[in-house]
């Protein structure tokens, strides 16, 4: 949490994420290179490059999908939310095999001492009107640039520096990113393999990550719709027992934004849904040694005020709540952040 | 994510869907015939 400029704080569950994750690249990359030359064997030293170049081109590819498949996966089965921990360190690592499918690329010019040839492909400025001929690489290198953007930005002191508003509309470039590599795929590697491999790699990426998030965008439109509101204002939560205990139910008024009606005990408060690090969903984590914890990065609050524990600073909205009828409703009109506001539903 | 943020990701992300799709598409059914020799083949990696 934010008590000023940190470097990364590793944990065991960091590092055995990053180590899965390291693993898992380095056996596709070495399966790759096992494999595929004993279907294709390379001709000379060349073909041995580009092998290179098409295995980390094409883990990338893969990694790509991967990242853009979490954040629907989460919202569809809490199962998948370790997943989520340490995203940004998966995006780092995206940038870094990106980088090697380059390296291997420029490798692949000097090996012929013709880089200059290279310069000459993006600036024949005619091709750019083609569709079939167009410079490919260049749609690389744009790819390139926006994950060197989101890795550069990745750190918290820049989500903090930014604010997570600002920052998540900036990570969303991995949508663009995303598009750039299966174009430069399309009109690039696809153009000159014919082997069905390709094809089927970005229709099966494309479309899984193009269901997933149709699939969250259904389960989400429902929140969205709003919640019945009353004649003076409040909305309508349900009883009691109806909000999990520990957990909380997510409420929004029509074309507000969310709220989460937690339940501990007896003890009702609604927060907003927003948390202050990432503006991650705090309605849907748990409530954690007393504290709500929000399901992203588990960052806490209290229930009571909305406050961050000492030493940490964060404060959310909070927002009235009321038992009527054995019903509990609440205000959507947000009270400003730290403001006590939960109640006890026996009193 | 606030309400204008999911807005805006569920207005990009079809849009640039559709368009990515059709380019590929476009690229599949416009690239050259197998028996034709790929002249890039031996240009480019």
């Amino acid at each position: 949490m934010s008590v000023g400029f940190r470097a990364v704080q590793w944990n065991r569950d960091k590092l055995v994420y990053d180590g899965l994750l390291l693993a898992a690249v380095a056996l596709y990359v070495t399966v790759f290179l096992v494999v595929v030359p004993r279907l294709e064997p390379p001709k000379d030293a060349l073909g041995e490059i580009d092998l290179r170049i098409r295995a980390f081109g094409s883990a990338t590819f893969l990694m790509l999908t991967a990242i853009l498949a979490i954040g629907p996966l989460t919202r569809l089965d809490r199962r998948f939310l370790p997943l989520l921990y340490n995203r940004r360190h998966f995006g780092v690592l995206t940038f870094c095999v990106a980088l090697a499918h380059v390296w291997f690329m420029i490798d692949w010019y000097l090996a012929q001492d013709a880089l200059p040839s290279l310069g000459t492909e993006l600036t024949t400025w005619p091709d750019y009107a083609k569709f079939i001929g167009f410079p490919f690489k260049a749609l690389g290198i744009a790819a390139l640039l926006v994950l060197l953007v989101m890795a550069a930005t990745s750190h918290d002191f820049w989500l903090g520096f930014l604010t997570p508003a600002v920052w998540k509309a900036l990570h969303m470039g991995l949508y663009v990113a995303y598009g750039l590599v299966v174009m430069h795929v399309s009109l690039g590697a696809m153009q000159f393999n014919r082997t069905p491999f390709l094809p089927l790699m970005l229709v099966g990426g494309f479309a899984t990550v193009g269901v997933l998030h149709v699939l969250a965008a259904r389960r989400e439109r429902v929140i969205d719709q709003g919640t019945a509101v009353g004649s003076d204002g409040w909305l309508l939560v349900g009883a009691p027992r109806s909000i999990p205990d520990k957990g909380a139910r997510i409420v929004a008024a029509p074309g507000g934004e969310r709220i989460a009606v937690f339940r501990d005990g007896t003890r009702i408060g609604a927060l907003t849904n927003l948390c202050a690090h990432q503006n991650g969903p705090i309605g849907e984590g748990r409530i954690i040694d007393g504290c709500v914890t929000c399901p992203w990065h588990g960052f806490q609050y209290r229930l009571e005020d909305g406050c961050a524990p000492a030493p940490f600073t964060e404060k959310l909205s909070t927002y009235r709540v009321r038992l009527r009828a054995g019903m509990v409703e609440v205000d959507p009109r947000p009270l400003p952040p730290g403001t006590p506001a939960a109640i006890d539903c026996n009193a | 994510m606030k309400r204008s943020h999911r807005t805006v990701h569920r207005a990009l992300w079809p849009v640039l869907a559709v368009a990515v799709a059709l380019g590929f598409v476009l690229a599949l059914d416009l690239r050259p015939p197998p028996d034709e020799p790929p002249a890039a083949e031996a240009q480019t990696p």
